[in-house]
């Protein structure tokens, strides 16, 4: 291993260019791949600063998204209403930027102190509430009762109004419940969890749609080759009285 | 056999969830199973279908992620196992009485 390690390889050797990379291939992919690479990492270190509500309050459907538009620069550090003034603080710190009252626009500062509760007697099973939670929060199923699990409930209020019958209110948090900065990991994982859940799902559906199309090609070929028999068959039979 | 069978299958275990809900408390069980797992079997391995206070657990519909399905579905890994309780209201009346308040705004 180590013999191999200080010799060099007959492949590298050949692939070794005979001039230094030109300015222009430097300039084409080097800083193009590092500057990626770096604009990820930021958006990472910017995501670990945020709630991980998912309420998309900041006008993005996610904590994630929202960190890549602050990556990229389209989006503003004050936009998280749950992060508040110590969200801003952090992000300003983190961005080298100057602080700034929270944006009126996406709501006013809410820490995260409550949780949904669904009033059993008037629930119609809708499964309205369970599509919109974006962390997996509530469990049902069409036509079934549907019930928060209070734990994993991130406060961020997107199933309130999709209920038609409003029978979901938002309750204090119960102090038993683990600290929302304890909750803020397992909320990113349940939320990408999800993306991927209906990522793979979405494209499973379109797989088999366009199996469908592909059968309904095929069934139409085979009438095709059915009706072809037939003329045959016609054909035959009228020939054959005249022999 | 099955002891055997279970320490070659170490290397392929999946983690599920089998959830039972009520509003004031949720259970929550995880669980490491045989990558051949079914919903039968996570049910089996839970304690909460079988517990005391969810005695009528047994006559629960059952589905992963909000869709119903047959206790022989093969599990994935990640799958969350719920146990559905009847709704309380019916869907119907519920209806009816929301478009008579609606018309009596009017």
């Amino acid at each position: 291993m180590l013999k191999l390690a200080t010799v060099p390889s007959v492949s590298s050797m050949r692939d070794k260019p005979s001039q230094p990379p030109s300015r222009s291939q430097l300039l084409d992919k080097a800083p193009d791949n590092a500057s990626v690479q770096h604009a990820n990492s930021l958006a990472a270190r910017i995501d670990a600063l945020l709630p991980q509500t998912q309420c998309a309050r900041c006008g993005y459907p996610g904590c994630r998204p929202y960190a890549e538009a602050l990556a990229n620069g389209s989006a503003d550090i004050n936009q998280c209403p749950p992060g508040g003034e110590a969200t801003i603080e952090a992000l300003a710190a983190l961005l080298g930027v100057a602080t700034k009252p929270l944006n009126p626009a996406n709501g006013v500062e809410a820490a995260i102190f409550s949780v949904a509760l669904i009033a059993e007697q008037d629930c119609i099973g809708c499964f309205k509430c369970v599509l919109a939670c974006p962390v997996d929060a509530i469990v049902g199923a069409p036509k079934l009762m549907h019930t928060v699990i209070a734990a994993q409930c991130s406060s961020c209020d997107l199933c309130l109004p999709v209920c038609p019958v409003d029978c979901i209110t938002m309750i204090p948090r119960s102090n038993a419940l683990p600290e929302p900065s304890v909750m803020a990991p397992r909320w990113r994982s349940l939320f990408d969890a999800q993306q991927q859940r209906r990522a793979r799902d979405e494209a499973a559906l379109e797989s088999a749609r366009r199996q469908q199309r592909v059968d309904a090609l095929k069934t139409r070929a085979s009438d095709i080759n059915i009706q072809a028999s037939i003329e045959r068959a016609r054909a035959r039979r009228s020939i054959k009285p005249a022999s | 056999m099955q002891a055997r069978a279970a320490f070659l299958n170490v290397r392929s275990m999946i983690e599920v969830q089998v959830v039972l809900a009520w509003p004031a408390e949720q259970m929550i069980q995880s669980l490491s199973l045989p990558e051949s797992a079914t919903v039968a079997d996570a049910l089996a391995a839970a304690n909460i279908a079988k517990d005391s206070t969810a005695g009528e657990a047994a006559s629960f519909k059952v589905g992963i992620f909000g869709r119903l399905v047959e206790l022989d579905q093969p599990l994935n890994d990640g799958d969350r196992v719920e146990l559905y309780r009847p709704l309380i209201a019916d869907p119907k009346s519920s209806r009816r009485r929301r478009v008579a308040i609606e018309r009596r705004r009017r």
